[in-house]
């Protein structure tokens, strides 16, 4: 849908500011190193807080004696779970498992190693740091479980005894006849994949600031923080009223992409706060944030079975998808949730079934990461189309096109219930395999082949699910009754004609103020660098759900977009007053009204009749020029029904085409080319676009071939520093090329999709699949991500030895 | 993480010299590396507090150490089990004291270890060389010890 800019036909582009290479307005603080961020905020009386882990796996606390660290200058305090249970509620568990209780620290019973046992709050973090080697920690250990096929067996050991099982979820789903399919189907095949535990590990850690006023009543909290519902939930857990907690969103967040959930860590320092009558601060120091920051993503082991005909036709899919959540429930379980809105991808699978599990295991609690779940479940379907196309002898990317929905096709209702509301999948196939020129890409494969060395393209097509619904809850939970996942923006013009905004979040790097800018100046006609996007604390706020789930390009800008529809309708209501003709007649443009017998108004005399003139003001009209809207996610509402639901308004598409080469000893493979074609919608800002894809992939090469939070058989965590856990720098991302195609969805106020999750979604499968196209040829495959170096150079000798002895 | 490792000194004294060495605390604080406090607190028990540096993080280490299954002064089985901040450590020996003629002694030792925590997760790369150095430094002092106790 194109936006109406007003009565007159377009010009030469069709926006002016939407869509058009312009600075990112946050960028000039944070190139500049001005950004505020949660560690510059200071306060005089300051206490600070390190947390003592226990390094067992699982573990009973029999006693924690800190009277030595009490008896050290400038230890204030030393806090248990034991003191916390008898002081605060539990941490909110969107799931209906009550006996899964979760507190900031370990109350009994540890589960993971690392879990956080008491904190200490001090003069200064070094102090801290230092009494908690004072203090005394004694324990028994319990047996563990580490596997998350193992916590499901009958003599498993129990992470939370009274659960009484291992398993938080247990969903099984049939949409459509799959048995009929598979039955009907010339063939069948079945494999597993796994996706490593990995995340986003951003260079901030988590970081939190809570001050109680008691004169007040009131709790100021600011945090380095990404979480729906933040203010609810530390009232909640605290036992205070709503309007008691203020969470000020005016806090730079040094990246996220969905783990600075922070909520353990906000509800602790709130307690603190108000117990101390002081400000409190707790900023993780690496350790602390990989061990036990709550910042795992998922690890899940799917088995697959595809049935297919001879042609390639993919008729149905059963998958079964089993998540190892760590030790406590969290979000983490509804990441198996998302990707049932696009179970099929982009592709015309008839029928699915699908089980969704989620066991607790004695490993770190896991959060949402990028994508919530949904890079796992692409990584499985691409694997399948992969060994489809093998099986069949057919060109991979060939079995893709055949089995696209075709852009005649949407809406496009999948088995699940979710209808996709737009996309041209082969246009963007065909323009990726011209921009890279495919033709000289085989070429180069064949020639690093003959070089000696190990050379596969692959391929990979998913979708982005975007808008950020949230009913995956009511759909995995049946007490769970969310039907909307609102966003809100307030904007205000004063007096002297300035336009101010208002969002109701923090951000971490997505460029909501660009955003908001852009939006609001591309409606009502103004210079977006002459608008103010302020944050207001969570009091001043609207209702709004954070920046999760791919959602605030569809449902910040359209909540600001339709704000600024309402002010300019108010805009153009008082020109038509003035110039005594009907609104119809208006032509609006920013900064003068014209009236189609040549008179006009300019924007100053509007903006003094409406702050200083109710005379001049149509009857009835309040005086100042202010609006706000709340906005429900566009297609959402509706409680799931016979297991299917719609869930999200809008679906992005991406294809990735790369070329992978490594050595058959060394086996450390090199993006030798890059090639991604990325569909959006409408493109609000293109450089916060193309840095998300970028950055996106930079993340899904991480996730294929480095990054993993590894443990060992005791369960210990072997990749707890930057020295264990690999990132990919600048050695291992390549150039990227990015081919832009725009096929607008019909749902959203300027036909934009969501693109905070694109690259991560589909560079891990398109990865794998070149690593495992260019050992083909030597009958293995490699079925677990992160690829690492070793895994390829190890099975490429072992494969090589095998032939040698045979041959 | 597990950690094992076995191994056979030699050492110029008789078996009963160096069995009462390696159970005196006095002495073994004097000769286990880092060291800061090492006391009895029953027959075959001691408390052991250490200080120890592991690749890049140092840190300190509470214990106790118990021997049973004694033989003197032919063999003993040693258990150890403590936590700091260098993570928690659990381990078990089995000691053999050989006469070799001539005042001399032999000592082999097998120990089995699970070690967590910091020193698993950021010492991993390096903790078996650690280990073994260290062990090396127990020897090389309890060397010391005999031929001059004053210096070690």
């Amino acid at each position: 849908m194109v936006h109406d800019m007003g009565s007159k036909p377009m010009r030469d582009k069709k926006y002016r500011f939407l869509s058009q290479p312009r600075r990112v307005v946050e960028d000039r603080r944070f190139v500049a190193g001005k950004g505020k961020y949660i560690a510059d905020y200071d306060r005089a009386d300051m206490a600070h807080v390190a947390l003592m882990p226990c390094h067992l796996p699982a573990a009973r606390i029999d006693a924690i004696d800190a009277s030595a660290a009490l008896d050290m200058l400038g230890v204030i305090d030393v806090v248990t779970g034991a003191e916390l249970v008898a002081a605060i509620d539990p941490l909110m568990n969107g799931l209906d498992t009550p006996k899964v209780r979760r507190y900031p620290l370990a109350v009994g019973q540890v589960r993971y190693a690392g879990e956080w046992v008491c904190a200490v709050i001090a003069e200064s973090r070094a102090i801290a740091e230092d009494a908690i080697e004072h203090i005394r920690l004694e324990t028994t250990a319990l047996p563990y479980v580490l596997d998350p096929e193992q916590a499901l067996r009958d003599d498993s050991p129990l992470v939370h005894p009274d659960h009484n099982s291992n398993v938080l979820l247990d969903k099984k789903f049939v949409w459509g006849p799959v048995d009929d399919d598979f039955a009907a189907a010339d063939h069948q095949l079945n494999f597993c994949v796994t996706w490593g535990r990995n995340s986003t590990v951003p260079i901030e850690t988590f970081g939190v600031v809570a001050e109680w006023n008691a004169w007040e009543q009131m709790l100021d909290i600011r945090a380095s923080v990404q979480m729906p519902k933040y203010a609810d939930q530390i009232a909640h857990a605290l036992g205070l009223a709503g309007n008691q907690v203020r969470v000020h969103y005016d806090i730079d967040v040094g990246g996220s992409y969905g783990v600075k959930r922070g909520i353990k860590h906000a509800v602790l320092i709130g307690y603190l706060a108000r117990k101390l009558h002081r400000p409190v601060r707790l900023i993780e120091d690496r350790l602390e944030n990989m061990r036990a920051g709550d910042a795992h993503g998922p690890e899940r082991k799917f088995d697959v079975s595809v049935a297919f005909d001879k042609d390639g036709t993919v008729r149905s899919m059963k998958m079964r998808a089993l998540d190892n959540a760590g030790a406590y429930a969290g979000r983490a379980p509804f990441q198996l949730g998302k990707p049932i809105g696009a179970i099929v991808g982009p592709y015309r699978i008839g029928s699915v079934a699908y089980q969704a599990i989620s066991v607790t295991t004695n490993k770190a609690a896991q959060e949402a990461v990028r994508g919530f779940g949904q890079a796992p479940t692409n990584y499985a379907l691409e694997t399948a189309m992969d060994r489809v196309s093998a099986f069949l002898d057919m060109d991979r990317l060939a079995l893709r096109q055949h089995n696209f929905i075709k852009t005649d096709e949407f809406p496009y209702l999948i088995p699940s219930g979710s209808t996709y509301d737009s996309g041209d999948y082969h246009t963007v196939i065909d323009k990726v395999m011209a921009a890279a020129e495919y033709p000289k890409l085989v070429a180069t494969c064949n020639q690093l082949r003959k070089d000696g060395m190990m050379a596969g393209i692959g391929i990979a097509t998913c979708l982005e699910p975007s808008g950020g619904n949230s009913s995956f809850e009511p759909l995995l939970n049946e007490r769970n009754q969310t039907t909307t996942w609102m966003e809100s923006c307030q904007i205000n013009i004063d007096a002297l004609g300035t336009v101010t905004a208002r969002i109701h979040t923090t951000s971490s790097g997505q460029g909501h103020e660009t955003l908001v800018s852009t939006v609001i100046g591309e409606i009502l006609g103004i210079d977006p660098d002459s608008i103010r996007v302020v944050r207001p604390n969570s009091l001043e706020s609207l209702p709004g759900n954070s920046p999760v789930g791919s959602r605030m390009a569809i449902m910040l800008g359209g909540a600001a977009a339709r704000a600024a529809e309402k002010l300019k309708a108010k805009i153009i209501a008082i020109a038509a007053h003035h110039l005594q003709c009907d609104a119809t007649r208006i032509d609006y443009q920013g900064g003068a009204m014209l009236s189609a017998n040549g008179r006009h108004i300019t924007w100053d005399d509007i903006i003094e009749s409406a702050h200083r003139q109710i005379h001049q003001l149509p009857d009835g009209m309040d005086p100042g020029l202010a609006s706000f809207d709340i906005m429900q996610v566009p297609t959402g509402g509706d409680l799931p029904k016979d297991g299917k639901v719609h869930m999200y308004p809008c679906y992005s598409f991406e294809f990735h085409l790369v070329l992978v080469a490594f050595d058959p000893i060394i086996g450390k493979p090199e993006i030798r080319s890059y090639t991604i074609g990325h569909d959006c919608g409408t493109v609000i800002n293109p450089a916060i676009v193309s840095g998300m894809t970028y950055g996106g992939i930079a993340h899904g090469i991480g996730a294929a071939l480095l990054e993993e939070f590894a443990y060992d058989e005791s369960g210990q965590l072997m990749t707890q520093s930057f020295l264990d856990y690999l990132m990919p720098s600048s050695h291992e991302v390549p150039d990227i090329q990015l081919v832009k195609y725009c096929t607008p969805s019909p749902h959203t106020v300027f036909g934009q999709k969501g693109s905070g999750e694109s690259g991560y979604l589909g560079a891990p499968a398109a990865i794998s699949s070149a690593i495992n196209h260019a050992v083909a040829g030597l009958d293995i495959s490699f079925d677990k991500l992160p690829i690492r170096m070793s895994v390829i150079s190890d099975k490429i000798a072992a494969a090589t030895h095998h032939r040698s002895d045979s041959g | 993480m597990k950690l094992n490792f076995s191994g056979k000194e030699t050492i110029d004294v008789a078996p009963q010299t160096l069995w009462d060495a390696v159970i005196d605390p006095e002495i073994l604080q004097k000769v286990v590396p880092g060291c800061r406090e090492m006391r009895a607190v029953g027959k075959a028990e001691y408390i052991m507090a250490l200080d120890l540096k592991v690749a890049a993080v140092g840190g300190s280490f509470e214990g106790k150490i118990a021997l049973f299954d004694m033989h003197p002064p032919a063999r003993c089985q040693i258990t150890v089990s403590g936590e700091g901040t260098l993570g928690t450590g659990t381990g078990s020996a089995s000691v053999v004291i050989a006469d070799e003629g001539d005042g001399k002694s032999s000592i082999s030792y097998e120990a089995d270890g699970d070690v967590g925590g910091l020193v698993a997760g950021v010492g991993q790369r390096v903790l078996m060389g650690v280990a073994k150095h260290l062990t090396r430094q127990f020897f090389t002092s309890l060397k010391k010890q005999f031929t001059n106790p004053s210096t070690a």
